[in-house]
């Protein structure tokens, strides 16, 4: 029998303890398979109007994606040797040389990593098809999928992936160098408990680890009355969560643990040894792992509701930039797409409103944060005035004023106040009048005032300020608006029948829709591939963590339950186990983004709560699913020390 | 001279916070002898037979086995040197649980290029000697604990090493385990003239060898040797020494 067959068979008897790594690893090969697949479709390219914007959120999306796969992948492999040891230790005691060893991991990792590869093409192949799918379904876009592949997909896949492997190589080649051979032996039984004695230090760390999470909570909510400083404030705020995080695990969590157990004076229930001491016993490590998935949960979750929630609010902000199908930016071009329409049989309504520019004085109820507006550009605040007269939907009364079509992110640099006086200013002339409202809803299109609310005023009123305004060519401040509504729903035909090369240039609301369903829905669908891919890997390092610990624990298990504790009891101790190493980070995690998306919501879209606690609870959802798969994996091996 | 051990010194820790655990031990040990080393509880006895068998490296001193010096050999030499002339048994066994007795015990064969017929004479003669022969097919955890260390001594002597290294051998056995254990290990050291050297903190355990090497707070206290007694004469003067060192069969 030469060393080799042994080898080959130990290696896959102990194939079963590498299932859910080799099980990872295809995922990921297919996630990142799928994922520059499509980015490389062609089909889909050419229906896309944002092609650019596609490969270039394809790019940033592969980069984090590569980012988080290499993580991951390096962080499997240490657990795998850790466990592994044991096996290493004795191959060196019968007198193989640590290069034969090295060769030996060499050949194994080989086997099971060029063998997950070539399955995980294959699968991204078939995935790639339906997330293809679901990205047009986000999008809006009706096209049949077809099956193409790509050679380039999967050079560059593998080349990622032999880039890896060399990584992972040159891990185990140190882990051998640096291990000594009486270490290897003695692994396991290593207490990695970083905090023995309690000194003031533990507590000192642990207030102000909890301090600064705080702290980066209570700046977050003012980030925006400090808006000069806002970069810097973002990274104190980024900086101060993420060490606060990591204070907290090391030091609060520890702290918090060890006076739970000071006070039990030596009487641990079984409870305790099981999770209570079970956790402190591997502190260290867990610390750093558990403020890393907090993070990158705080951060995959953020992200994945900010672009929900811009997805979600795709229909209110395209309401208060466009009031009317389409817009015209001359006369002639309503006259001419007038004819066009009829000669095709098509109905539609002309709306037709004249407007005029006055400034608004920052007084009353108006307060303009200066330094923000001028990072804005906006040197002053322009209204443009429309008579009710013109409008079904308003009825103003003679020293009044409606403010509508405010754009949502004025607000974070404006403060209207109701039931103030409001003066309008052009050139000398001064009128003030009462402001008694303010919505986002649009009568001009944003296109006729570049963004600029729209004041509605009495028909008198607006007659009165048109007679004294004077209009300043070189501005060419808008003095009308053309557009149109077809009867009946619009659709892209009619679109496609208008837009034309040699046609007068328009403004159309269903094209914008599109294009923002388009570009929001990209956005949503690789954030949240990568979101998903955050996921799975903090996922699946959680399990791989708890099946080590679950071995290393055996022993533990044993002795209890020859003591007489019955296997309901040990798992109940255990359920608490995994109670606080999924719960405590994850809910971290949840708080972390809560005050994420709280503090800039507003820039992304129109409603905060519906989109966020959506993704949170597909969140929570998923991630427990590996909490449920850790507590079986324990059970089995409880079940089996006896 | 088999082994020789010059002025052995090893300490652990940092500069500023040192343990000296060995401080200063001399050795010979001839070929063919079984010797146990005993002493209490952080004599240093695990850690002597860790550097002695090259799994730790000394802090300073020099270990010549048949005159070469090991302290400062590369990992190549040092494997090879582990292939050829060392054997281990360990307080846990430390079998491989998906080989089977048979492929465990064969293992240091398997990367040395021996005929097959030569490798399965000699399976059968030391796993006939040890008791371990119908069990070859067998997985470690299909069988008790006494015959899971009769497989790791089998796999020790196997490839017929010049010194065999073995770290409480019984420590996990019942006594009876234990005995059958030690009588197999006798003959093979008598039949094979094959060194043993032994840890133990076991008088009985130790009265099975020819020499007995006590330890005292890292420095070597003094030595018994069996000569013409008979085992039941030197395991009550071993437990004479044992009272004298003050640990008086009471320690773990």
């Amino acid at each position: 029998m030469s060393l080799n067959t042994i080898i080959f068979k130990n290696f896959f008897k102990n194939i079963k303890n590498y299932t859910l790594y080799i099980f990872a690893l295809i995922f990921s090969v297919a996630l990142y398979f799928s994922f520059v697949l499509m980015s490389k479709d062609e089909s889909a390219q050419e229906e896309l109007s944002s092609g650019t914007l596609m490969s270039t959120g394809f790019l940033v999306g592969s980069v984090l994606l590569v980012f988080i796969i290499v993580t991951f992948v390096m962080f499997a492999n240490s657990i795998f040797l850790k466990r592994r040891n044991k096996e290493l230790a004795l191959f060196q005691l019968i007198g193989l040389s640590r290069n034969k060893v090295f060769r030996i991991l060499l050949l194994e990792n080989a086997i099971i990593y060029f063998g997950s590869l070539f399955l995980g093409i294959g699968f991204g192949f078939l995935v790639s098809r339906l997330l293809l799918m679901i990205l047009l379904k986000v999008m809006q876009i009706e096209l049949p999928v077809g099956l193409s592949f790509s050679m380039e997909a999967v050079v560059q896949t593998a080349v990622l992936y032999i880039v890896i492997f060399a990584l992972l190589m040159i891990q185990n080649f140190v882990f051998l160098k640096r291990t000594r051979l009486i270490n290897m032996l003695n692994l396991n039984r290593s207490s990695e408990s970083a905090n023995k004695k309690l000194g003031a230090g533990t507590v000192a760390f642990g207030i102000i680890g909890l301090a600064m999470i705080i702290l980066g909570y209570w700046l977050s909510v003012k980030i925006f009355d400090h808006s000069l400083l806002l970069v810097p404030l973002l990274f104190g705020i980024l900086g101060l969560t993420i060490i606060g995080t990591y204070l907290t695990f090391k030091f609060s969590v520890a702290f918090l643990f060890n006076m739970v157990r000071k006070s039990k004076r030596g009487h641990v229930n079984v409870n305790d040894v099981l999770s209570l001491t079970s956790i402190m016993f591997k502190m260290k490590s867990n610390a750093f792992l558990l403020t890393l998935i907090s993070i990158v949960s705080a951060l995959s979750m953020g992200l994945m509701s900010l672009s929900y929630i811009s997805y979600y609010s795709i229909d209110k902000a395209i309401e208060s930039v466009m009031p009317n199908d389409y817009v015209f930016y001359e006369e002639e071009g309503l006259e001419f797409y007038e004819q066009l329409l009829s000669e095709n049989g098509i109905e539609y309504d002309s709306v037709t409103i004249p407007t005029i520019e006055y400034d608004a004085k920052d007084a009353g109820a108006i307060s303009v944060d200066q330094d923000m507006a001028e990072q804005a550009g906006a040197s002053s605040v322009h209204l443009n005035i429309v008579s009710d007269a013109e409008l079904d939907t308003f009825d103003v009364g003679e020293n009044e004023m409606v403010l509508t079509g405010v754009p949502y992110f004025m607000e974070t640099f404006i403060d209207f106040e109701i039931s103030q006086p409001l003066t309008l200013v052009n050139d000398e002339y001064e009128y003030t009048l009462e402001l008694i409202e303010v919505g986002e809803e649009a009568v001009l299109s944003s296109f006729v005032t570049y963004g600029s609310p729209v004041a509605v005023v009495d028909e008198k009123v607006y007659d009165k300020l048109k007679s004294h305004y004077n209009y300043d060519e070189e501005k060419g401040a808008p003095q009308e608006m053309y557009a149109l509504d077809i009867v009946g729903e619009d659709s892209m035909e009619i679109y496609e029948l208008m837009d034309d090369e040699d046609n007068p240039p328009f403004e159309s609301k269903i094209s914008q829709y599109t294009a923002q369903m388009q570009g929001t829905g990209m956005m949503m669908f690789i954030i949240g591939f990568v979101g998903f891919a955050f996921l799975l890997t903090s996922g699946c390092i959680l399990y791989f963590k708890q099946i080590g610990e679950s071995e290393d624990e055996k022993g533990s298990y044993q002795v209890l339950r020859k003591l007489g504790f019955s296997e309901r009891e040990i798992m109940k101790g255990l359920s608490i186990k995994m109670a606080i190493t999924f719960g405590v980070p994850l809910l971290i995690g949840l708080l972390h983004t809560y005050f994420a998306v709280n503090a800039g919501w507003f820039l992304f879209g129109t409603a905060m709560w519906t989109p966020m606690l959506t993704v949170m609870g597909a969140y929570v959802v998923f991630y427990s699913v590996f909490a449920l798969l850790s507590l079986m994996y324990y059970k089995k091996v409880v079940k089996q020390s006896m | 001279m088999i082994l020789e051990a010059r002025d052995i010194k090893k300490s652990y820790g940092n500069r500023l916070n040192r343990t000296e655990v060995l401080k200063g031990i001399d050795l010979n040990i001839e070929k063919g002898e079984f010797v146990s080393i005993m002493g209490a509880s952080g004599s240093g006895k695990t850690t002597l037979l860790n550097v002695l068998s090259s799994i730790d490296r000394v802090t300073s001193g020099h270990i010549f086995i048949e005159g070469q010096d090991i302290t400062n050999l590369k990992d190549k030499r040092m494997a090879d040197f582990r292939k050829n002339d060392l054997g281990f048994i360990f307080q846990e066994y430390n079998l491989l649980d998906t080989l089977t007795v048979k492929e465990n015990i064969l293992l240091p064969l398997s990367i040395r290029n021996m005929k097959k017929s030569d490798v399965e004479k000699q399976f059968e003669l030391v796993a006939g000697e040890l008791g371990i022969y119908d069990l070859e097919s067998k997985y470690p955890n299909e069988i008790s604990g006494g015959q899971q260390q009769r497989t790791s001594a089998a796999r020790a002597f196997i490839h017929q090493p010049k010194i065999i290294f073995a770290d409480e051998p019984t420590g996990a056995l019942d006594s009876k385990a234990a005995s059958t254990l030690l009588r197999k290990l006798q003959t093979l050291n008598e039949k094979s003239r094959s060194t043993i050297m032994m840890v133990t903190h076991d008088a009985t355990a130790a009265s099975y060898s020819g020499r007995v090497i006590f330890l005292k707070d890292g420095l070597v206290y003094s030595t018994l040797r069996r000569g013409e007694h008979s085992q039941e004469d030197f395991y009550k003067e071993i437990m004479n020494t044992q009272s004298v060192l003050g640990g008086v069969g009471v320690e773990s």
